[in-house]
């Protein structure tokens, strides 16, 4: 029950994406609003899921951390359904000239890059990956703060004049890398109380 | 007994939250459903879903949407008889006009400020007769007797639209005014009025205001370069560039600058606000070349918008198709006019 009401609210943007699409209610360029918002929605799941953890901590409550692969799943999908509108909308299926757009226009190798970090992810994303990998299976997907760089990045090239939107969530984004960075830096708070107490 | 208490007791107590951690759960939860909820519901879907393809005109209309007015008199290149026009809502409910945001809905959205008139233009630099006119006197007719024109409208962002312009040639105006022979530029100033215009003040705005805009005198003079006072007949649309804009239809959209309020001549090249934002990515001429990729987006081809919600791939033309008329004002290598 539960997890089926998480998963129905990580695609209600998707569910009302299509339902205004099928009904035409995504302006005059739906094809732009599709593009765009599927890739808005993909750095908002990643902020979610970057922020799971200290939120977990924060309220006690380890159930949390369960939900973070569903969420890290979602973020998958709108990223990729982000880059099949990509391709059918502005490319047209020209194969040929995927190849020439990933090199040529930085935002576009940007954004390339994010999705396959998060396809490496979402595929190692199994119990049976994790066993694998063991060690190795945390660092790669500490690879998700690389990931959520890279589509604030991507966003912020697309931007060609107006900078609100994407300034709010590169401030979002530095403050959670500052955050990770610095907790990886200090002693985790815990056991620097126990030191202190002589407890070690 | 008090063996099994003493062994049940700490595990039960771990399995209860205590209020603090409840009340930041709670907390936790429904900021996260309320935040899921705003941000989709107001705050990014708001403006697009009242903004529904063309529900304004012709509801549910997907047939090929035929000129307003057939006017055989008219001098337009392409025949307003027989041409398919974008509907009239998507041309005025998708718009560049940072002046009112960066976003295609605020130009109708948020111009609810803005006041047409009165408006006056002034011409000055190097002419004969400077002055400030009304805009009436630049229509020198009825609004009802300008002629149509119906343009390809191509975007620097690659898609496009089929516009009925109401105006008169942009030559007309600059006769009167008599420049003299140094003049070799035309510039373009636009209104600026930050109290009607949401987007002037904004302060994430990377463009200086007022918009500047400008051609060579022989683009200005050029017999398709269009003095514009309205579009589908309708002078009433600030999203469109109204009271006064000017269109040149073989120019990426923003060259054809909007709300002039002020047209020099000048014997030096004169500044373009999209040019001097990003001189890499917007050329100072910015003539439509399919060839020449910008830096976001492939020029190739483009996206016809015709406003019924489906929208079309078709290569694009060299100067957007008017090749013919103005190829000729452009010797040498394109590169140099991007």
């Amino acid at each position: 029950m539960k997890r089926a009401l998480i998963h129905a609210a990580l695609a209600s943007p998707a569910v009302l994406l299509a339902l205004g699409w099928q009904y035409g209610r995504l302006g005059v360029d739906p094809q732009k609003t599709l593009i765009w918002e599927t890739g808005i929605w993909t750095i908002n799941l990643l902020i979610l899921v970057v922020l799971m953890p200290s939120a977990a901590r924060w309220a006690h409550w380890p159930a949390v951390i369960g939900c973070r692969r569903a969420v890290g799943l979602w973020a998958f999908v709108y990223a990729s359904t982000h880059f099949l509108f990509f391709v059918t909308f502005l490319l047209g299926w020209d194969i040929m000239r995927l190849g020439s757009e990933i090199v040529e226009r930085p935002y576009v190798l940007v954004g390339f890059n994010a999705w396959l970090i998060l396809l490496a992810m979402a595929v190692t994303s199994t119990r049976g990956w994790v066993r694998r990998l063991g060690r190795r299976w945390r660092r790669l997907h500490t690879l998700v703060y690389v990931a959520l760089v890279l589509a604030v990045v991507h966003y912020g090239l697309m931007i060609r004049s107006d900078w609100g939107w994407p300034v709010a969530y590169a401030s979002v984004v530095l403050l959670l890398v500052g955050l990770r960075v610095f907790r990886r830096g200090a002693p985790a708070p815990e056991s620097a109380k126990r030191r202190e107490m002589g407890l070690r | 007994m008090a063996a099994h208490l003493n062994r049940a007791r700490p595990n039960r107590m771990a399995r209860v939250t205590d209020r603090r951690s409840y009340a930041r759960r709670r907390l936790l939860a429904g900021t996260l459903g309320l935040s899921l909820l705003g941000g989709f519901g107001a705050l990014r879907y708001g403006g697009r879903f009242t903004a529904r393809a063309g529900d304004a005109t012709k509801p549910g209309s997907a047939q090929p949407q035929v000129g307003l007015a057939a006017d055989d008199n008219s001098a337009a290149v392409d025949d307003p008889a027989t041409r398919r026009l974008t509907l009239k809502h998507a041309a005025t409910h998708y718009n560049n006009a940072y002046e009112f945001g960066w976003d295609k809905t605020d130009p109708h959205r948020r111009s609810g400020k803005f006041k047409l008139e009165p408006w006056a233009v002034t011409f000055d630099g190097l002419c004969r007769r400077p002055g400030t006119f009304g805009v009436d006197d630049l229509m020198g007719m009825p609004f009802s007797h300008l002629e149509e024109r119906i343009y390809d409208f191509r975007c620097v962002e690659a898609w496009s639209m089929v516009i009925p312009y109401n105006g008169r040639p942009l030559r007309d105006l600059i006769e009167a005014v008599e420049p003299m022979t140094s003049a070799r530029y035309v510039a373009f100033t636009s209104v600026l009025r930050p109290d009607e215009m949401p987007g002037q003040a904004s302060p994430f705005s990377s463009l200086d205001w007022p918009y500047v805009e400008a051609l060579t005198i022989e683009e200005a003079v050029h017999p398709l370069t269009f003095a514009t006072f309205g579009v589908y007949g309708d002078r009433s649309l600030p999203q469109n560039g109204m009271p006064l804009r000017i269109t040149v239809p073989w120019k990426y959209g923003f060259k054809s600058a909007k709300f002039i309020v002020r047209i020099t001549f000048t014997e030096q090249r004169p500044a373009a606000t999209w040019h001097l934002e990003t001189p890499s990515e917007y050329g100072w001429y910015s003539n439509v070349y399919p060839s020449i990729s910008h830096p976001r987006w492939s020029q190739a081809t483009e996206r016809r918008i015709w406003g019924d919600g489906k929208i079309e791939r078709i290569p694009s033309r060299p100067y957007n198709g008017y090749a013919e008329q103005v190829a000729h004002l452009y010797p040498g290598s394109k590169q140099q006019y991007r």
